[in-house]
């Protein structure tokens, strides 16, 4: 599946999911605390797998402007990702690649690779409405978070779970808390993000479920800041395979530079 | 004889007299007033630069003024510390900070900015931050999780305190490294530029965050009465201490040297000044020549009289001379007392350029001016006006010599 | 004894390319004590002959000696030294300074002079109660009368006791009993003190006073008469 997917899925994912709990102060909660946990972790292998290969469009949506871009993406595991531009042929070849935390770009007009420092990491990812940060730190959220789930609703037959995720005290992220939609066969629908005030700040939601490569997802996210309807980003999958072999020397600087031409 | 004449003279034409005598205060004061005005804004340029994390002198990595990357940092500073503190003169500050790029990030915002971790308490009188902060509190070390901000920051991201952010940069290993710490303070600077470009926590903090031990990036250095002129000899006191820290990695440099377009400025700055009085004397001249020859044409029958009674030509010249030096007298004297209490009571409490600060940050300018009045300004305004407005004088004078009896006895 | 002795002097104006024969070889001699009108028409040079024996004005042709010196061999400052000594003026009109009291301008000359203030003020003192005008003392030129004004024009004229005064239509402006009253003082100073006055007029007052009537005409001196 493609980075992005897998980006856009860890990113705010990942946020979201990990655990320790603040609610285990009652046995109930401590109950729903571990149970959501569980959900959540199932969800996460749900889009984990190994490894995929995917390409999909990406949608950049603004008042006055829409732009989308066709693009590819490697990924192995939940550190590891690498993408490039497809089209339009003008931003062909630009990439990013990700190794852990760090994240480098790689711009052919320039044939030059940077290593995106600190300062470049709160920059909005290709235009859109990620920013490099969302993606890079993707991975650290799952330590950060103690969940429980607040409600369960039967919808068409499957329950969905919708999982509160509390940020800890000293955890190093910028969100209050997250809300995951999750449904029962581990296909996240929706999430949330909430500031300290615990007010709305932006919201992903996942629709158009469908089998691809035997796996059911949603083929479309959409991710909009919370009151600004004209101001949104849509990832849609053309296609994916999951659990190919790929080599870890893909995500390399050497293959940023390669793929890219 | 001719002071009272020039006096009586003065006042036949009231009118004229005063208008004239209220250009000469006028260009006076403004030379005066401008000049305590731009005095004023270098002054708040060199102590904003010094209080701006800069100091009298700093020591670092010879590599780091050209990248301030933290591989480029005092290693081990405690033995370096105390043999800079032995070489300097007694009452010299000496502190040590360490500082990163950093990207601070909340919910909805993320600003790049320098992370700088000091140790409070070193930093009184010293630079900015050692100041009581605007809100909230200076951490002690009991708060190792604080983290104080500026006040355009704050705004900026629409924080408050006790909010959480996220700290992102790059530690001693190469990875990129993120922490959380709460707003415990908020602190003003005169430029807002310098409120949106620093944030400080514990130096302690920093360094572990880093992963450095208790290496150091900078030792700033205030040396005794800052005033933006230390008494000791700043480009001696630089010169000594590099040639004397043990360590060759390391560069000491003073403000001067690290602020090398506001030194420059100020050496031309009284250069600037000059030019600035000779432009305002050029217009007020005009004035002062017409004025004259008004004077003199007019009473063309009366030097006709006194030259013709046996008054010497010279003795005319000295005539409208005394007329002219009473003039200038009496206007000099008056603008000094005017710009004095303009100065000192009108703008005491400084100008304030919130209106133009943003234009004026370019330059590192405060955003409330104080002027500062010097007795250069005021002699050396004064002189030019005086030297050059007697110099002006001479063609009036000259012409009035020129009258001769017979022809102007006739004009009846 | 000859104050004054005029030689062959000429004076002539330019007015553009014509000439103005202003004086044509004047000569004569005025001695001391001597109270002389110079009479004659307007233009017919006697003004003229007045600024040149009072140095204010320079001859073309001839030569004046004023007590003994030849004008034409002084610089323009020795002419103004001489005329602060040896010369009195009254004129027609605007005698005074304005922004000075009578007093002040009466002074002024010994002032330039240079004399002591104790001897200036006795001196001012004398002459304003000899020209009747002690009590106007510091009274500005404006708050005082045409005839007041040219009493003490004749006041500054002989304080310092000069060789001669030249007087140019003293009486002009001034109404008959005005005129005959600062021509009695005149006269009075010419007999008390021996001051050489020497008038430049048409008015047939000042020539039935004088003692001596030069009549011009036409730059040339037509008739010499003395009484």
């Amino acid at each position: 599946m493609s980075f992005p997917l897998r980006m856009v899925l860890h990113i705010f994912l990942l946020y979201t999911f990990l655990s320790c709990t603040i609610w285990s102060t009652s046995s109930r909660a401590a109950d729903t605390s571990s149970q959501a946990l569980t959900i959540l972790e199932h969800a996460i292998d749900h889009w984990r797998g190994t490894s995929s290969i995917a390409t999909f469009s990406l949608t950049i949506h603004r008042p006055d402007f829409e732009r989308t871009m066709r693009m590819k993406g490697w990924t192995k595991g939940r550190q590891n990702g690498l993408f490039f531009v497809l089209e339009p042929p003008k931003d062909a070849g630009n990439g990013t690649l990700k190794k852990g935390r760090e994240m480098w770009t790689y711009n052919p007009k320039i044939n030059r690779v940077i290593k995106l420092p600190p300062s470049m990491m709160s920059q909005s990812w290709m235009g859109s409405d990620f920013s490099n940060n969302d993606l890079a730190k993707s991975d650290s959220v799952l330590d950060e978070y103690t969940h429980r789930i607040i409600s369960e609703e039967i919808i068409n037959g499957l329950t969905h779970y919708t999982i509160e995720a509390t940020a800890k005290e000293e955890a190093p992220v910028v969100w209050g808390k997250q809300e995951l939609l999750v449904r029962e066969d581990d296909i996240l629908l929706r999430q949330s993000f909430y500031d300290e005030d615990m007010v709305l700040v932006k919201e992903m939601i996942g629709s158009d479920i469908i089998s691809l490569d035997d796996r059911l997802f949603p083929r479309r996210w959409e991710i909009r800041r919370a009151n600004k309807a004209d101001h949104y980003t849509r990832l849609e999958y053309r296609d994916i395979v999951f659990d190919v072999d790929i080599s870890d020397t893909t995500f390399s600087l050497m293959s940023l530079k390669q793929k890219g031409r | 004889m001719y002071i009272i004449l020039a006096w009586r003279n003065l006042w036949r034409n009231r009118r004229r007299t005063l208008i004239i005598l209220t250009a000469v205060i006028i260009g006076i004061s403004s030379m005066i007033v401008m000049a305590a005005f731009s005095r004023g804004t270098v002054q708040g340029m060199v102590s904003n630069s010094i209080n701006n994390l800069v100091g009298h002198i700093k020591i670092e990595h010879q590599q780091h003024p050209a990248d301030p990357a933290i591989e480029h940092r005092i290693i081990t500073p405690e033995k370096l510390l105390r043999q800079i503190t032995a070489m300097l003169p007694p009452g010299s500050r000496v502190v040590q900070r360490i500082r990163a790029d950093a990207m601070l990030s909340t919910s909805r915002e993320h600003v790049g900015l320098v992370l700088v971790g000091i140790d409070p308490d070193l930093e009184q009188g010293v630079s900015f931050i050692g100041r009581p902060p605007a809100q909230g509190t200076l951490f002690g070390n009991q708060n190792q999780g604080g983290i104080i901000v500026g006040r355009s920051l704050l705004k900026k991201i629409n924080g408050k305190l006790g909010q959480k952010v996220v700290i992102t940069c790059q530690g001693a290993d190469g990875t990129n490294i993120a922490k959380a710490f709460r707003i415990q303070g908020v602190f003003a600077t005169e430029l807002e530029s310098t409120e949106r470009a620093f944030a400080f926590v514990q130096l302690h903090t920093m360094q572990q965050m880093l992963g450095v031990g208790n290496d150091i990036t900078e030792i700033a250095i205030q040396l005794p009465d800052n005033n933006g002129n230390p008494p000791v000899d700043l480009a001696a006191t630089t010169a000594f201490l590099q040639a004397n820290v043990s360590d060759k990695q390391l560069l000491a440099r003073n403000w001067r040297q690290m602020l090398p377009a506001i030194s420059s400025y100020l050496e031309m700055f009284d250069g600037f000044m000059l030019i600035w009085y000779l432009i305002v004397f050029l217009a007020m001249a005009f004035g002062l020549v017409n004025t004259m020859l008004m004077a003199v044409y007019e009473r063309m029958r009366e030097f006709g009289l006194l030259q013709a009674l046996g008054m010497r030509p010279g003795c005319i010249i000295k005539m409208v001379m005394s007329e002219l030096l009473l003039l200038l007298t009496f206007g000099c004297s008056i603008s000094s007392v005017a710009a004095f209490i303009t100065v000192h009571f009108f703008f005491s409490s400084g100008i304030d350029l919130a209106i133009f600060a943003e234009g004026a940050e370019f330059w590192g300018i405060s955003r409330i001016i104080y002027p500062l009045l010097t007795s250069w300004d005021i002699i050396a305004a004064n002189s030019v006006v005086l030297l050059l407005g007697m110099f002006t004088g001479l063609y009036p004078a000259l012409r009035a010599t020129k009258f001769s009896p017979v022809q102007t006895m006739r004009h009846v | 004894m000859a104050i004054v002795t005029v030689n062959n002097v000429s004076r002539i104006y330019h007015q553009g390319k014509t000439e103005f024969k202003a004086l044509d070889d004047v000569s004569l001699t005025i001695n001391k004590g001597e109270f002389t009108a110079l009479a004659g028409p307007s233009g017919s040079g006697k003004t003229t002959l007045l600024n040149l024996i009072g140095g204010i004005d320079t001859a073309d042709k001839g030569t004046i000696l004023l007590d003994g010196q030849d004008l034409s061999s002084l610089k323009k400052g020795e002419l103004a030294d001489l005329r602060l000594q040896d010369i009195g003026f009254v004129f027609q009109s605007f005698n005074l300074i304005p922004v000075l009291t009578a007093a002040e301008n009466v002074e002024y000359i010994l002032r330039l002079q240079k004399i002591p203030s104790s001897i200036r003020r006795q001196k001012v003192k004398a002459i304003l109660a000899d020209v009747g005008l002690a009590d106007k003392a510091d009274q500005r030129p404006s708050e005082l009368s045409g005839g007041q004004q040219q009493r003490i024009a004749v006041a500054r004229a002989v304080v310092a006791s000069p060789a001669i005064v030249l007087a140019d239509e003293p009486t002009a402006n001034l109404d008959s009993v005005t005129g005959q009253k600062l021509l009695d003082l005149m006269q009075q100073m010419n007999t008390d003190k021996q001051v050489t006055f020497v008038f430049a007029t048409h008015d047939k007052m000042v020539m039935d006073y004088a003692r001596r009537v030069i009549t011009l005409k036409d730059g040339r001196i037509a008739d010499d008469i003395r009484k």
